[in-house]
């Protein structure tokens, strides 16, 4: 099936098994006909905030689920884990349903909100979790160590987390996320709370995952942040589900084209006019692209980094 | 107190699986009905099926895929939280304080300062570290899920089963370490708080004493002195009271056994008569102890050392018969004695005859069936322990008490053909619901009877090698005074064996506490994987209620009761009708009747489902000194295993059917 095309809908009553017989490899996340329905404690519905889903995500891509507040994205994420128990229809993971424990060996978890335990300083924090992978004593002291060098936490591994400020919440909360070196890493809202360098090296992580040929899916409000990581998104509204495709075939504006040039003089402006009019074609505009307040952001803070003490000047950045 | 019959590990271990087998069976047929029910309702009845069989066939690699690791680390988690949380500081700040304040209002001086001493930590431990076991255990999940911390756990390979058991190993390991320290510093509280020295008031001195009115027998405190008491001083006041110190006349033949212990004597003088007479220092037991006397030079000149506290600190173990067989005062056998209204419950008791028919044939039988030196010790005198029951149908002298006397035969294999033992009668002045020692001599006077009743030989025989020469002894209890009756329960007279380790027993009255906290402790974890935390609170609190009434709900739900059940007794109360009158036959009645046999019923189900407290409650044997024998300790043990192990289920079924998230 192409990640282009819409699912199939498959409306045959199946029976809940614990694993799929017709396992693709290929395929990491499946939702069929996925729904949920909340519901008050005398069983009336009070919400459905997951209408039917039918969603496939194939190995080593980085799928978005977007939508507003209430769209069905954490649901959907937590059908996945089996935090919620699908009202119909079934979430499979790596072939298995999601409410079998051995799925989670390799997959990796960061919650909305870190939800870690803030008694416990950041190498305890890692290494608890690596027991409950069954890692043995030794691989997992390295294991801590690598992680938290690589979220940069070394200066304060032996403090309480109740000490740690909420972006050093975010990154040890990736690492309790990476622990098991996993294959699939489900991130909700992953970058909610970080400062723009946080949320630069958190995307930055999210691309390296790729590369290593992880499977990441995110779910985020941040369209920026999802546009940027993306390989494919699916848009949720009122827990339905309204596009599904590739990032740059969703975003791509088919009747209108845009050149990028350097060095031009205002004379070249009007000749190049002239020519779009000789085409047939309307001019929207000739204008400088501006950069982006995060590239903009992250110069300064580099050019701080680098020269401490001088004053930067946005004029002086030069455009992204 | 009264040392009930228990059977020993072997002898329960069968029923009580038995009966495990039965609740087990029956939790999972309800628990799978109720899923099912509940399934239906979301699924549809015929998804349901499915359903509750893939939580079923879940539950065995889940069982079987359990990591001792990971439940490890959860156990880990679960002390690190209490510690860094203070709890144990908390609870550890009111022990100590309750310890440091509650020692000014204890009196050392009073009639049983141990018991006072010893129930005072034991109530306090106990209280304090079901309230600690309880409120951690049921806090730590739910607050867990509501943190949703609980969210990084459940999306591991983490199993429900590793989340149940490792809080509860945690927890059981946190609160041991803690009962530890706590019966640690209860024993050093209580051995300090007894612990004390007197000095004698005056002088050192034996020449200090003054001399005794043989007339009065008086001491100059005006108490009546010991009937061979020559000279008498006291202590001082120390721990709130204080000894009178008697010099005593102990005259024996040469032929007699002499005094073992000569480090009180004063004086040794050898009578005209051949006799010895020794003069000999004791200490008076007041507050339920005294002090060794040491002499040190002779005569007048001597100096008396007071010794530490004895008496104390005792751990008894009781070699109790293996039958009681009660006779009426024709002398037929009868099972429970004879009826005296609402105190014939317990004890049976035992009749004194009366003037117009004198030679009453009543008793009580005692058989004790393994009455074997090896298991008494060796000694000259065997200790017999008796806390007798008296009902008196008549006052009489109050000043007088009730006399009883014992007897001992030998049980003869086949009495037509053998001959038989019998001692003379040891008669004994009651001393009515308390514990009194008879010191009996192993050399008991007595005759050899031949199977015709023909007396073979007067003389002295030893109670192991004659009496009991096949290990068999029979104990004879009789009343003898006219018109009253002794009341006997099989427990109420036994042999003292060789005391048992005071700090032993002391800690194995704490594994009684052990065993109620882990129960604790596993019902909080438990009942918080589908409860609240106020909710598991209360849960808990019930059923520990429950737990520590056991035995009197099972009494008022498996015997008789007048005035019916709860519903005809409600009844009785708005008609006005006492618990005598009988109620008019018709449909209401038999529908009140049968209400009530079901809610009583369900009552004593519920009991079998509760925790049986009272079954691992040892107080009482630390407070009165008797030894916690080995059987009661492995039922307390295993009973507690059986609740761990269901409960883990219970916890493990709730945890894996619901919804982490909401």
């Amino acid at each position: 099936m192409s990640t282009d095309t819409p699912p199939v809908k498959d409306d045959k009553p199946r029976r809940l098994e614990q694993s799929n017989p017709d396992y693709d490899p290929n395929i990491v996340v499946e939702a069929q006909n996925l729904t949920k329905v909340y519901r008050d404690f005398w069983g009336r519905q009070k919400v459905r905030a997951l209408k039917a889903l039918d969603l496939e995500i194939r190995k080593g891509e980085v799928f978005g689920l977007l939508g507003p507040n209430g769209s069905g994205k954490s649901t959907t994420i937590k059908l996945l884990l089996g935090l919620l128990f699908p009202t119909s229809g079934r979430a499979l993971v790596f072939g298995k349903d999601a409410s079998e424990v051995s799925k989670n060996e390799k997959i990796g978890y960061l919650p909305e909100e870190s939800y870690l335990y803030k008694f416990l300083t950041a190498e305890e924090t890692l290494d608890f979790y690596g027991r409950l992978f069954d890692m043995p004593a030794n691989v997992r002291k390295e294991r801590v160590n690598t992680l938290i060098e690589k979220v940069g936490l070394t200066w304060a591994k032996r403090r309480q987390l109740k000490e740690y400020s909420k972006g050093m919440t975010r990154r040890i909360g990736l690492a309790q996320a990476l622990i098991n070196d996993p294959d699939l890493i489900l991130l909700d809202e992953p970058t909610s709370g970080l400062d723009p360098l946080g949320t630069r090296e958190m995307k930055d992580m999210i691309l390296e995952l790729r590369e290593q040929g992880k499977t990441v899916v995110m779910c985020s409000h941040l369209l920026a942040d999802v546009q940027d990581v993306c390989d494919r998104i699916a848009i949720l509204y009122q827990g339905e589900l309204k596009e599904l495709g590739r990032v740059e075939s969703l975003l791509k504006v088919t009747d209108e084209t845009q050149v990028l040039a350097k060095g031009l003089t205002p004379e070249a402006y009007d000749d190049i006019r002239a020519a779009i009019t000789k085409h047939g074609g309307e001019v929207l505009g000739i204008d400088n692209p501006k950069t982006t307040l995060e590239d903009l952001f992250l110069d300064i803070v580099r050019e701080s980094q680098e020269r401490p003490g001088h004053r930067t000047s946005g004029a002086n950045t030069p455009s992204g | 107190m009264v040392v009930e019959q228990f059977p020993n590990f072997l002898e329960w271990i069968g029923p009580g699986l038995l009966l495990l087998c039965a609740i087990a069976l029956s939790g999972a047929v309800l628990g799978i009905f109720l899923g099912y029910v509940v399934a239906s309702f979301k699924h549809g009845p015929f998804e349901a099926f499915y359903v509750i069989a893939k939580v079923v066939a879940e539950a065995i690699p889940d069982f079987f895929g359990t990591s001792p690791r990971r439940i490890m680390a959860i156990a880990q988690l679960s002390i690190k939280e209490a510690v860094r949380r203070r709890v144990i500081l908390v609870t550890f700040g009111i022990f100590a304080g309750a310890l440091l304040f509650g020692g000014w209002f204890m009196n050392a001086g009073s009639d049983n300062p141990d018991q006072i001493y010893v129930n005072f930590v034991l109530w306090g431990t106990q209280l304090l570290i079901l309230l600690m076991g309880m409120l951690i255990s049921a806090f730590s999940l739910p607050e867990d899920i509501k943190n949703k911390t609980i969210y990084t756990i459940v999306t591991k390979p983490v199993r429900a089963t590793e989340i149940v058991i490792g809080r509860i190993v945690g927890f059981g390991i946190l609160t041991t370490s803690l009962l530890a320290l706590m019966a640690l510093i209860s024993f050093a509280f209580v051995w300090r708080g007894l612990s004390h020295d007197h000095r004698i008031v005056d002088s050192q001195s034996v020449s200090s004493f003054y001399d005794i009115d043989p007339e009065t027998r008086l001491s100059n405190r005006g108490k009546r002195v010991s009937s061979n008491a020559i000279k008498a001083s006291e202590t001082t006041f120390d721990s709130g009271h204080r000894h009178r110190i008697e010099i005593i006349e102990d005259i024996r033949r040469p032929e007699d056994k002499q005094p073992e212990d000569t480090s009180n004597i004063v004086s040794q003088t050898t009578m005209p008569d051949g006799r010895i007479a020794y003069q000999r220092v004791i200490v008076v037991p007041t507050a339920g102890h005294t002090h060794r006397a040491t002499i040190s030079g002779e005569g007048a000149e001597a100096t008396i050392d007071l010794g530490p506290a004895t008496g104390y600190f005792r751990a008894r173990v009781p070699v109790y018969s293996e039958g009681i067989q009660f006779y009426n005062r024709q002398g037929a056998p009868n099972n429970r004695g004879i009826d005296v209204g609402k105190e014939w419950g317990y004890r049976g008791y035992v009749d004194g005859g009366s003037r117009e028919a004198p030679n009453s044939l009543a008793k009580a039988d005692f058989l004790f069936e393994n009455f074997d030196s090896r298991l008494l010790g060796d000694d000259s005198i065997l200790p017999l322990e008796m806390s007798l029951g008296v009902f008196r149908t008549y006052k009489g002298d109050i000043e007088k008490r009730v006399i009883g006397s014992i007897q001992f035969e030998s049980v003869p294999e086949n009495s037509s053909s053998e001959n038989r033992f019998q001692s003379d009668t040891i008669v004994f002045e009651t001393n009515e619901f308390q514990v009194q020692t008879l010191p009996i001599s192993r050399k008991q006077p007595g005759r050899l009877i031949a199977p015709d009743g023909s007396t073979l030989e007067i003389g002295e025989f030893d109670l192991f090698d004659d009496y009991a020469r096949n290990k068999k002894l029979n104990l004879v209890l009789r009343c003898e005074d006219y018109n009253q009756y002794i009341g006997v329960a099989r427990a109420d007279v036994y042999f003292r064996a060789t005391d048992d380790l005071y700090w032993a027993n002391f800690f194995k009255g704490y594994l009684g506490i052990w065993c109620q906290m882990i129960i604790v402790i596993a019902m909080g974890v438990s009942f918080s994987t589908f409860l609240s935390a106020p909710i598991t609170m209360l849960a808990t609190i019930v059923t520990m209620i429950v737990g520590f009434f056991t035995p009197f709900i099972r009494t008022m739900t498996e015997e008789d009761v007048a005035g019916g059940g709860p519903i005809e007794s409600l009844f009785r109360i708005v008609t006005q009708k006492n618990m005598e009158v009988t109620l008019e036959t018709g449909i209401g009645t038999t529908l009140m009747e049968q209400s009530d046999k079901l809610l009583v019923g369900g009552l004593s189900t519920l009991t079998y489902l509760a925790p049986n407290f009272a079954q691992m409650n040892f107080a009482d044997f630390l407070t009165y000194g008797y030894s916690i024998d080995s059987q009661r300790l492995l039922v307390a043990f295993a009973i507690t295993m059986a609740f761990c192990i269901g409960l883990s289920i219970l916890g493990y079924f709730c945890l894996k059917t619901r919804e982490i998230a909401k």
